[in-house]
């Protein structure tokens, strides 16, 4: 049995047919909890955890698939040039808030998790943890952590930002709605995105092109100030 | 489709290539992004070029993080000895993260 499970034609299989059903879900319900990634990876580990597959038979399909999260990145680039040009008159103050919020997030993170004794290999994997999943992942591979723990906790982010963020930031006092947008998309990426659309197409594209400049901060700067912090305290 | 898909890779192999070339600490697909930015920018490659797959790839992107979510499956006891200092030191970064940015943005944009 396990011979037919290795072929790379089932983790491609089971990957494409549980996202197919989160999406079905998705569209009867917008409840945050029921987003297609964290639907779909709950049915995938169910059916190999009932089936005794393991993870390395899975990926020998599921790579194919990640292969692609590469081009994903570039694409983020022809989208940042597409919402560059909504924004262009207000970009500095824009800018500065993405550079202050995004090196703060990688900062707080690692110095949290360090106060609380949490293993070096968490710290390194939670560098990333605000910016949109494929370049969170090469950031943990970089800093030597475990990419599936970003993975996870990337997600998790994306959906606390989407459910929780603007009510915490209106709590907080935030008026403006390019506030909202780009804080949502520094601290919570394409999930976060998808929330403050609901706000307003502007908000919206404050919000999806302070993800892409998160991620080019996040990508440069993490691995950099993560070695800072992890040799002050450690 | 096939034109604009062909340029997504070479700027994917070009940026993967500077990567390789200057031996740097940066993604090679986040190069990339910013040399394709830099392109349209400079109208070396037209929108219209790139987008038909541009848009796909991004509209099926969180498709293609699955495998690494169903990845977690093989770190249960790692999550299992640590979630609660996971669960604080994210939480609690990603609201200082949204309440920092978003304060910033907006005194800024108040002074314009």
């Amino acid at each position: 049995m396990s011979e037919l499970f290795r072929q790379p034609v089932f983790g491609v299989f089971i990957t494409l047919f549980a996202f197919y059903i989160a999406q079905a879900i998705r569209k009867r319900s917008t409840n945050v909890l029921l987003n297609p990634v964290l639907v779909a990876v709950s049915l995938i580990i169910l059916v190999l955890i009932l089936f005794d597959i393991s993870f390395k038979d899975y990926n020998e399909g599921g790579r194919f698939l990640t292969f692609f999260l590469g081009p994903s990145v570039v694409s983020l680039g022809v989208l940042f040039y597409e919402k560059y040009k909504e924004i262009k008159h207000n970009f500095l103050p824009f800018f500065i808030s993405v550079l202050t919020g995004g090196s703060l997030a990688i900062v707080s993170v690692a110095v949290i998790a360090i106060m609380l004794h949490a293993p070096e290999i968490i710290t390194r994997s939670l560098a990333s943890k605000s910016v949109t999943t494929p370049i969170a992942i090469e950031v943990t591979q970089i800093l030597k952590g475990i990419p599936s723990i970003t993975a996870g906790v990337v997600i998790a982010v994306g959906i606390f930002g989407n459910a929780f963020g603007p009510g915490i930031l209106k709590f907080l006092g935030i008026r403006s709605k390019h506030a909202l947008g780009t804080a949502l998309g520094t601290a919570a990426h394409g999930i976060g995105t998808a929330r403050a659309l609901e706000e307003g197409t502007l908000a919206g594209a404050y919000s999806g092109l302070a993800m892409c400049v998160n991620g080019i901060l996040t990508a440069v700067a993490a691995p950099y100030f993560t070695e800072w912090i992890l040799k002050l305290m450690m | 489709m096939l034109r604009s898909l062909f340029y997504i890779f070479l700027f994917l192999f070009a940026g993967e290539a500077v990567r390789y070339l200057f031996d740097l600490m940066i993604p090679g697909n986040v190069i990339a992004m910013m040399l394709i930015f830099i392109a349209l920018k400079a109208r070396v490659i037209k929108l219209e070029t790139v987008r038909p797959a541009s848009d796909k790839l991004i509209k099926y992107m969180v498709l293609f993080f699955v495998p690494y979510g169903v990845g977690l499956m093989e770190f249960g006891d790692v999550i299992k000895d640590n979630w609660l200092s996971i669960i604080v030191a994210v939480v609690a970064s990603t609201i200082i993260t949204l309440y920092v940015t978003a304060i910033v943005e907006q005194k800024l944009e108040k002074n314009e």
